[in-house]
Parts: structure tokens; C-alpha cells; sequence
């Protein structure tokens, strides 16, 4: 069933409406084990609604999602397939209550049912790759943005996902803390994990992959390297939406 | 580390040390209670006929409310919480059920519900259990106390449901998301998440409706239960002497409501937190 060049994501003709809205209209995209897939696209194209298909914390109203040789629509325990996508959102999410070293224990306990030594081991050395294991006693409002990131990714990697969404993660951050988070996320491109990223980050897309994809409205409008699409698209679209973003 | 940090951040962090923060100390609000107190210890001892004689007269109906409002209020938490659970659940028949409690509990008066219980259900039981012929329902007879509390936890568990409700929706949308997304279940997500983070929103209307509970368990008086209030009236149609009786009723009743806020006051200031 795993077959080594099966994609470990293949999506395929999918539509997603919320009401009248007509979110996603028939996306089909495949992405092998070890790849980097960067999407940009205006706001409200559904760049977000496609990566919260893939991990089902939205479900779409047709069309077919296979994960890692697994149905999505027909998977038994949709959390034991969770458990293998990791996903970091523009919004950190870190639990508020619980300190950046409890952020990393909870589901590691809850969920992979690690020893709690295991765990804090695991949590620690994530904590030092992404480079804050001085504040792993700290609570999520004491972080900068930028740290609160690093602790949002950690904490999706401590469960040993085989696949990572980031959805347009450094966009709430300060200028001067983005690349403290672009680097950590480089550094997992390179060690070959499986990334979807939303960004607007030209810089990481060139560095970290040679495949883009342009949304808009609900589709996929165009695939090409970084270089290729940033400097000579081939449709209307894809070149207003640029100009816009490169104006920034 | 520590060598680097301005001396004026270090004050910063030392008033989030858990439990050092000034206003956890005992506040002046407490000197009420105590005042409360002391009229009544003073009362007592100036004119124990009649303080201390009414004291001794009515303590076990003292009893008799304290118990009343607490395992009312430890079990209409539960019920609030499924309540509330219910009221925000994607399915409808879960959902239909717990809006319906609510919508329908909270449109009769507290008092009518309390007769309904004590008067009402036990004859409800023994009729079932006439046409059902099974002898242990027809000879049905409640506890007076425990048909009280249901009835206190099924009126105020709706309101409890609405509290946890607003609370849980309160916790912003992204905290379920993270947590579904490294693979916990629903209830992992509610029970490590949602709940402890809206817990701290919750306590103050919950504290609310504990001391709100104090008062109304004195409606129960009206049901033949011998509270407080009960035993009042009963000291007083014994030695026709309302205004010592009643003023020492109201006293009572105002140092316990002082002292629960004064708890709940202390609860919510040590839970508190940033977000
Ligand atoms: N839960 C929802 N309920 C209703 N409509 C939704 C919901 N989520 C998304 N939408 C709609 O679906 C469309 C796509 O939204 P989506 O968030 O995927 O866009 P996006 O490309 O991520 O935009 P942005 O760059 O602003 O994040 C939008 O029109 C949006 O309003
Ligand atoms: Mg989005």
C-alpha cells in the first residue's frame, strides 16, 4: 500500500462549500514524501480551507484525499491520522494556560502515551532546535511572536509528524522576527520533512523549494519553480496578484 | 541569564509569581465579615434572650441550608457543564434535548418548580407505578431534603448550562483547532484545553450563583424542610418576638453570603491569568 513513489498526499478533484460559498472548486494536487510545497494566492482564494482539508478540521463536500495510503473520508480514527500532520497556524495557538514546556508534554502524553521522562526529553532537544530552551518555564504571553512561532512548531514536531501545514505562519509576526521563524522552518526542509507551506515569503519559497503554486478563487491556477513564476508568469492572474504583493 | 535583565523587567515578572500578586492578599472586604460576625457574637453575649435562644433554636436549620446549597451546587456543576456541552453540540438531538431544558426550566419561577418536586413528582411516581404494578413505585416517598436539592439542581443547572456555554465559547476557536491537529480527541481537547482555560472565565458568574443559591435555598421553607428561614418562623410563632428573630435570620444568612463572596473573591484572583 505504501508504495515509495506513491505521493504521501494525493488530493484529487476536490470542492469545498461553507453555505454559499464556494471555497474550493476542484482542486487536485499531489505532493511526494520529502517535498516542499510553497502556495500563495490573494486572500479568501482557499489557501487555508485546502490545508484544513488535508489534516479534516474542515471536511470537503467532494473529492478525494489520501494521506500517507489512507482515505481520509473513509479513516476510521481521523485522530490517529492527525496525529501524522503536523500544523502551525498564524496564530501561534499555543494553550494559553499551560507553559511552553506543557504545550510540548500534552499531547505527547495524552496522545502517543510517552513516559514523561521520554517526553521531556523529546520536548527539550525540540526546544533547543528551534533555539529558546531558556524559556521552557515560561507562559506563552511572556513570548514574542517570533517565540511563540518556534514553540508552535516544536510543539508540532513533537509528535513526530511525517507531514507539516504551516498556514501563512510568519504573517502576524514583526518584521524583524520572521526570519528567526523562516530559518527554523528552512532547517526542516533541509532534514527532508514534508512541508505545505502558505507564505508570502519569497525569500523562503526560493530557498526551500522549486515548486509554487499560484490559487486563486478556489483553484489552482499555476505550478512553476520560484524563480519561474516570481519573475515571468504565465497568466493574468497570477502577474496582478504579483505586482500587488511585490509592491508590499 | 539573570545578569542581563534589567533590574525593572525583573519586577515585572516577580508580580506574576503565582500567589504574590497584592491583591491576593486578604482584602478589606473581609472586614465586613468579620463586623457581621462580631454584631452577632455581641448580640449574643449582651442579650443571650433572646440572640443566644434563637441561635440555639434554629442551628440545625442552619444545617440544613448549608448542606442544601453545597451538594446542590457540587452537582448542578456537573449538570451546568453537560448542560453546556449540549447547548454547542453539532449533534442535534444532544443539542436539541439541552436547549430545551434550558429554554423550558428557565420559564418557570424557581418556587413553582420547588412545589412541583416536593408535591407533585412523588405522586407522579406512585401513579406510574399503579398502572405499571410495581409496588416499590406505588409506595414511592422521597427524602424531603433530596427532592429539595433536585429541585434546586434542575432549575439552577440551566442557568449553570447557560454560564458554561458562553464560557466555553468564550476560549477562542484556535485552542480546539491546535489540539484536534496534534491528534486529541474532542473530550482530550475539551478536558486538557478548553475547560481549564474557560474555568477561569466561568468562576465569577459560578461564584454568583453559589451565594444566589445561599438565598433561594430559604424557598425551600415553603416545601415543610426546616432550614433557616423555616425554623425562624417557628422560633417566632413559639415568643412573638419578630424583630430580635428576624434581624438575627437576616444576620445570619448576610455573614455566610459574605463569607462565600469572600471565597469566591479569593478563588478568582488566585485563577487568574493572562492571555
Ligand atoms: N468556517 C467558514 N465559514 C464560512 N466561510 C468560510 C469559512 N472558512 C473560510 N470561509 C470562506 O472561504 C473562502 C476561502 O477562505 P480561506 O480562509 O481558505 O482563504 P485564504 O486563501 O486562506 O485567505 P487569507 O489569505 O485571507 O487567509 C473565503 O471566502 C472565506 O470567507
Ligand atoms: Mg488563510
Amino acid at each position: 500500500m505504501k508504495d515509495s513513489n506513491e505521493p504521501i498526499i494525493h488530493i484529487e478533484n476536490i470542492h469545498k462549500r461553507f453555505g454559499r460559498i464556494h471555497a474550493l472548486r476542484g482542486v487536485s494536487l499531489q505532493i511526494q514524501k520529502g517535498e516542499v510545497l510553497v502556495i500563495v494566492g490573494p486572500s479568501g482564494s482557499g489557501k487555508s480551507t485546502l490545508l484544513r482539508c488535508i489534516n479534516q478540521l474542515e471536511e470537503c463536500t467532494s473529492g478525494k484525499i489520501i494521506v500517507d495510503g489512507i482515505h481520509l473520508d473513509s479513516a476510521q480514527n481521523i485522530n490517529a491520522v492527525r496525529q501524522e500532520i503536523g500544523m502551525v497556524f498564524q496564530s501561534f495557538n499555543l494553550f494559553a494556560h499551560l507553559t511552553v514546556m506543557d504545550n510540548l508534554l500534552l499531547a505527547q502524553k495524552v496522545v502517543r502515551r510517552r513516559k514523561k521522562e521520554e517526553a521531556r526529553e523529546i520536548a527539550l532537544n525540540l526546544l533547543k532546535k528551534v533555539g529558546i530552551p531558556e524559556k521552557a518555564n515560561a507562559y506563552p504571553y511572556h513570548l514574542s511572536g517570533g517565540q511563540q512561532q518556534r514553540v508552535a512548531i516544536a510543539r508540532a514536531l513533537a509528535m513526530n509528524p511525517r507531514i507539516m501545514l504551516f498556514d501563512e505562519p510568519t504573517s502576524a509576526l514583526d518584521p524583524e522576527m520572521i526570519k528567526e521563524v523562516l530559518d527554523v522552518m528552512l532547517a526542516l526542509a533541509k532534514e527532508g520533512m514534508t512541508m505545505v507551506v502558505v507564505s508570502h515569503e519569497m525569500g523562503f519559497a526560493r530557498a526551500a523549494t522549486n515548486r509554487i503554486i499560484f490559487m486563486d478563487e478556489g483553484q489552482i491556477i499555476e505550478e512553476a519553480p520560484p524563480d519561474i513564476l516570481f519573475t515571468s508568469p504565465k497568466h493574468e492572474r497570477t502577474k496582478l496578484f504579483l505586482s500587488k504583493v511585490l509592491q508590499l | 541569564m539573570f545578569t542581563r535583565r534589567e533590574p525593572k523587567i525583573d519586577e515585572q515578572e516577580l508580580t506574576h509569581i503565582p500567589g504574590a500578586e497584592p491583591q491576593n492578599r486578604l482584602d478589606a472586604w473581609w472586614w465586613l465579615v468579620a463586623l457581621v460576625a462580631g454584631v452577632i457574637v455581641l448580640l449574643s453575649l449582651l442579650q443571650p434572650d433572646p440572640y443566644w435562644r434563637i441561635i440555639l433554636f434554629v442551628r440545625d436549620g442552619i444545617a440544613i441550608t448549608v448542606v442544601i446549597t453545597v451538594v446542590s451546587f457540587i452537582l448542578m456543576l456537573f449538570v451546568g457543564m453537560l448542560g453546556g456541552l449540549g447547548r454547542i453540540s453539532k449533534n442535534r438531538v444532544v443539542n436539541l434535548i439541552a436547549t430545551l431544558y434550558v429554554e423550558l426550566v428557565r420559564g418557570v419561577p424557581l418556587l413553582v418548580q420547588l412545589i412541583w418536586w416536593y408535591f407533585a413528582f412523588p405522586v407522579v411516581i406512585q401513579q406510574i407505578g399503579k398502572w405499571t404494578h410495581i409496588s416499590a413505585l406505588a409506595n414511592f416517598h422521597a427524602n424531603a431534603i433530596l427532592l429539595a436539592i433536585f429541585g434546586f439542581v434542575f432549575c439552577y443547572g440551566a442557568y449553570m448550562s447557560e454560564i458554561f456555554r458562553a464560557g466555553i465559547q468564550s476560549i477562542p476557536k484556535g485552542q480546539m483547532e491546535a489540539a484536534r491537529s496534534l491528534g486529541m480527541s474532542y473530550f482530550q481537547a475539551m478536558r486538557h484545553i478548553v475547560l481549564p482555560q474557560a474555568i477561569r472565565v466561568i468562576l465569577p458568574p459560578v461564584g454568583n450563583e453559589f451565594i444566589a443559591l445561599l438565598k433561594d435555598s430559604s424557598l425551600v421553607s415553603a416545601v415543610a424542610l426546616a432550614d433557616l428561614t423555616r425554623r425562624g418562623r417557628e422560633f417566632m410563632s413559639a415568643n412573638f418576638n419578630p424583630i430580635e428573630v428576624w434581624t438575627m435570620i437576616a444576620l445570619l444568612y448576610l455573614v455566610m453570603t459574605l463569607f462565600a463572596a469572600r471565597i469566591v473573591n479569593y478563588i478568582e484572583r488566585r485563577t487568574k491569568f493572562e492571555r
